[in-house]
Parts: C-alpha cells; structure tokens; sequence
C-alpha cells in the first residue's frame, strides 16, 4: 500500500512552499540507500481521461511506463503530454476544477486509491520543473536537504550530510558546489540550478522522477549535461520526461510516447508509444512519421 | 496545424534524390559508350569514357556532401532518415559503377587497334552489358516509385549477368592455345567481370529500395550463403 492519507495539517502559510516541496518529493527522512541498479518500479495508466472543469485535456490514455528507462512524452503544444505528467503523481489535481477518470497505478498499486496520501505519492514520483525553482535565498545544503527538514521525523546532522553530499553527488553538482554548500541556491547557474533541483528529489529516494521539459531554459552546455545526468538515474530511477525537443527524445529516452490532438480543442491522444530507436527511424502511423520529421507542430 | 512544413528542406532533399538519381543516368551513359567501345576496339571511345568519370565522381561528392549538410542541419529523422541513409549507398554504387566501366575501358587499349577477337565472346560482352544497363534503368524506377517488388525482380535480371558471366568464362577456357587470342580472351574475362559487378550494385541499390519503403534492410541475395 502507497502511504495512507493522513491528518498531516498544514498552515495556510506553509502550502505553498510544502507544494513547492512536493514537488521535489519532500516528506522522507531515510537516507539514500538505493543501491545503483536496483529495479525501480512501473507505472501502469488505464484509460486515463483529465479535465480541467467541462474542458477535457487528455482522453483515454493506456500506457506501461517501464521501470529503469527514461520514457520521453513528444508532441504539439495542448496534446495533453504535461497535463498527463502531472497525472501520474498526482499534481493534476491540485488546478482548482481539475479532474482525473481512469487508473494510474505504481507497481500495481493505485495511485488514486481513496485510503493513499496524495504528499506520498508526490515523495515516491519526484518532479523537477520547466524552470529551475531552486528556493533562490536558501542554502544549496538547505535546498536539498528540504525534503528531509519538512518532515516531522528528525535526522542527526550527520546523516543529513551523507543524504546531502550523496544526492548532490547523484546530481553531478557535488565537485562543483562541495565548498560553497551555505551559498544561496539562487547564486547557481541555471544548469546547476536544474541539477541542484534533480538533487533535491532525489534526496528523498523517490521511485519514479517525472521531469517536465527540464532543459527547455537550458543552454546546450547545460542541457547535455542534464541528459547525461538523466541517462545515469534511470538505473535507479524509472524517469519520465516531457519535451519538445525532438533531438533530446532521442538522444536521451529508451522508449518515446507521441500525444497528439485531432484540433484545437479537442482532446489529446496517446498515438503511438515505441522504443525510441524505432520511433525516429521507422514509426508505425504516419501521424507520429509527420511529427518526428517535423512535417507539423 | 499547417499541413507541410519545412516545404524548403523537402524540396533540398527531393531535389537530392533527384541528383543522386541522376547519377545512375550518367552511368547509363558512360556504359553505353563502354559497349560501343568494346564492340568497336575504339580506344579513343574508352579514353572519353575513362576522362568522363570526373563528372560521375563530381556527382557524388557534390551531393554525398550535401547529404551531410542536410544531416548536420536539418536533424532528419524516420523515412528522411532512411531515405539520406539509402541516398549516401545509392551514390557510392553509382561511383562504383562509374569506376567499373574506366575499369572496362582501360582493358580495351592492351590488345591494340585489330586485336583477334572472337566474336561469340563480344556478343556475350554486349549482352551482359546491355542486360546490366536494363537493372540499372530498373533500380533507378524502383527507387523514384519506391517499388520494392520492382526491386526483388533486379535479382533475377541480375542472374541472367551472372550465367552470361559463367559463359564467358568457360569460352575463355576454350579459345585455343593463340597466345594473342588468350591474352586478348583474358582482357574480356577482366571487362565481364567489372560487368558482372555493375549489375550487382544495381541490385545493392535495389536493396535500398525495400530498406526506404519498409524500415528494414536485408540482401535480396547473400552471396556467402546462396539459398
């Protein structure tokens, strides 16, 4: 059983921030132990539909998220693809009016399950944004160690060091930041930012990491060094990505699903999910052939 | 949503196929002349020939380099992928065949203006190269319609090279003991032979073809393990 809902209060002052934490998956005071290699788990969706009030955004979405690969979701601006991210841990549901139909399971288990805390579920599916969001005047040590300070269970400080250097070492942001932990995140550039935010979800030991075009601010430099960053969690982590740049599907994801709409307004459909080699070098429905090939979008 | 985008960058890679086509066209040309050379002993025939291969070899690094350009740019991906893939194979075996008919050619001026040809062996000549301009033409209309059953047919058009190549062979073998007429018979060993190659390139290009329309590449034919 994912973790149970629970009376967890939270000051009205507090919920931005705890959002913002969620989002980096911020609850666990366990060290990361996970071992490098160690299975990750799968996410299923079954017949997915979100709206946003009346406004259906995604229809009938069924798809097997394989753990331990990066799943990169393609396509136009309004298919859907970030909306259905934001499903899987359950972030959709925090935009006032929105709403989910269908099944999204982790392991088998139901994400959505009455009985599960939905800030559980955000600590087991890490998120890291379009914009680095580093908290811009707290320490790089205090940014990543803010999952473990939010949550009531007290870590020595010295576990809390190994939690830290080790998320920041699994970031690749270790040799760069290690003698100017209490500098404020926001001195970082935006690639470091990006990586110090990876590091933040994943100081939590999270089981899947969804990340929502995180190099889209980046600049090449950055950007590679985030996918290369990318390609080394996944033997941790089953990571799903949403971009818009092609080339980064494909040089970055193992399996590559294409979300298109039939016009403005209507919903947006899975088309076509695949390995990525085959996907970009011999898809099966001419719509995803046009939108690789950049034919439109 | 637009219906076609990037019109620019389909255009380029239209017109390369087109140029990369071409190609096979100049091929044509140059083994046409190489037969008629053959036929004739004309050896000034062969030296154009052998001095004409410039513009094959232009043809392909012109458009081998825009190919990569186009790669380097423009980031295709799915059929333009495959279609530049077959594109960089269809122009080397045009370059190879370009080479194979200087190959024919060069032979022709060793056995001088009146060497003792034997005419059974000259037919043979001329119908293999006439056969191997046939599976040239037909690669070349099995790649612009993207016709892959057109293309699997190169295999048995090439078999007919093939055992006009044995023919040649077994005629050399028994041309007599004329020392000018082995020397002579051994020159058009070497020239069926660079015959035999052409027409097998015309099926690698064939090839190319299923590899375009169906993702996947296989030889129609594995020379190491003949069915």
């Amino acid at each position: 059983m994912l973790g149970s809902a629970t009376k967890r209060a939270v000051p009205e002052e507090k919920k931005a921030e705890v959002t913002d934490s969620r989002a980096a998956g911020a609850t666990s005071t366990e060290p990361v132990t996970k071992a490098a290699g160690r299975p990750a788990k799968t996410i299923e969706t079954r017949g997915v539909n979100l709206f946003y009030g009346d406004f259906q955004a995604v229809e009938e979405v069924t798809m097997t998220i394989e753990p331990n690969k990066v799943t990169a979701l393609i396509g136009s601006s309004g298919c859907g693809k970030t909306t259905f991210l934001r499903s899987l841990n359950r972030m959709h549901e925090l935009t006032p009016g929105a709403r989910v139909e269908g099944a999204v399971t982790l392991d088998g288990e139901d994400v959505y399950d009455s009985r599960v805390d939905p800030v559980a579920v955000r600590r087991l599916i890490g998120m890291v944004f379009q914009q680095p969001n580093p908290f811009p005047t707290m320490s790089i040590y205090d940014n990543v160690a803010a999952g473990l300070n939010l949550n009531s269970t007290k870590i020595s400080k010295a576990q809390k060091d190994g939690v830290v250097e080790r998320s920041l070492r699994g970031a690749h942001l270790w040799e760069e930041v290690k003698d100017r932990l209490d500098k404020p995140g926001g001195g970082l550039s935006g690639g470091q930012q990006q990586r110090l935010c990876i590091a933040r979800a994943i100081a939590v030991e999270p089981e899947v990491l969804l990340m929502d075009e995180p190099c889209s601010a980046l600049d090449p430099v950055a950007t590679l060094a985030v996918e290369d960053l990318i390609g080394e969690l996944k033997s941790r982590y089953t990571i799903v990505i949403v971009t818009h740049n092609m080339q980064q599907a494909a040089r970055a994801s193992d399996v590559t699903a294409f979300f298109n709409l039939d016009e403005t307004g209507k919903p947006g459909h899975l088309v076509e999910m695949g390995p990525t080699e085959a996907i970009f070098t011999n898809p099966n429905e001419k719509e995803t052939e046009d939108y690789v090939s950049g034919r439109f979008g | 949503m637009p219906e076609v985008a990037r019109a620019e960058y389909l255009e380029e890679l239209a017109n390369l196929e087109a140029s990369a086509l071409g190609g096979l066209d100049l091929v044509n040309i140059a083994l046409g002349r190489t037969l008629e050379a053959v036929e004739h002993q004309d050896i000034e025939l062969a030296q154009i020939v052998v001095a004409d291969d410039d513009r094959i070899d232009g043809r392909y690094l012109e458009v081998h380099q825009a190919l990569i350009t186009l790669l380097a740019t423009q980031s295709p991906v799915a059929t333009d992928l495959r279609l530049i893939s077959s594109l960089l194979h269809v122009l080397k075996n045009v370059e190879r065949m370009g080479d194979q008919c200087v190959n024919v050619c060069k032979v022709i001026p060793i056995s001088g203006n009146e060497p003792p040809a034997d005419e059974e062996m000259v037919r043979l000549i001329l119908t293999m190269g006439r056969q191997t301009k046939t599976l040239i033409m037909q690669a070349k209309r099995a790649f612009e319609e993207r016709d892959v059953e057109m293309a699997q047919d190169l295999v048995r058009q090439d078999d007919v090279v093939d055992d006009l190549n044995r023919d040649c062979f077994r005629l050399a073998l028994e041309i007599g003991d004329d020392i000018d007429k082995r020397e002579w018979a051994m020159t058009m060993l070497l020239a069926a032979r660079a015959l035999e190659r052409t027409a097998d390139n015309a099926v690698d290009i064939g090839e190319q073809v299923a590899f375009v329309v169906t993702g996947l590449f296989r030889e129609f034919e594995d020379a190491s393990h003949p069915s």
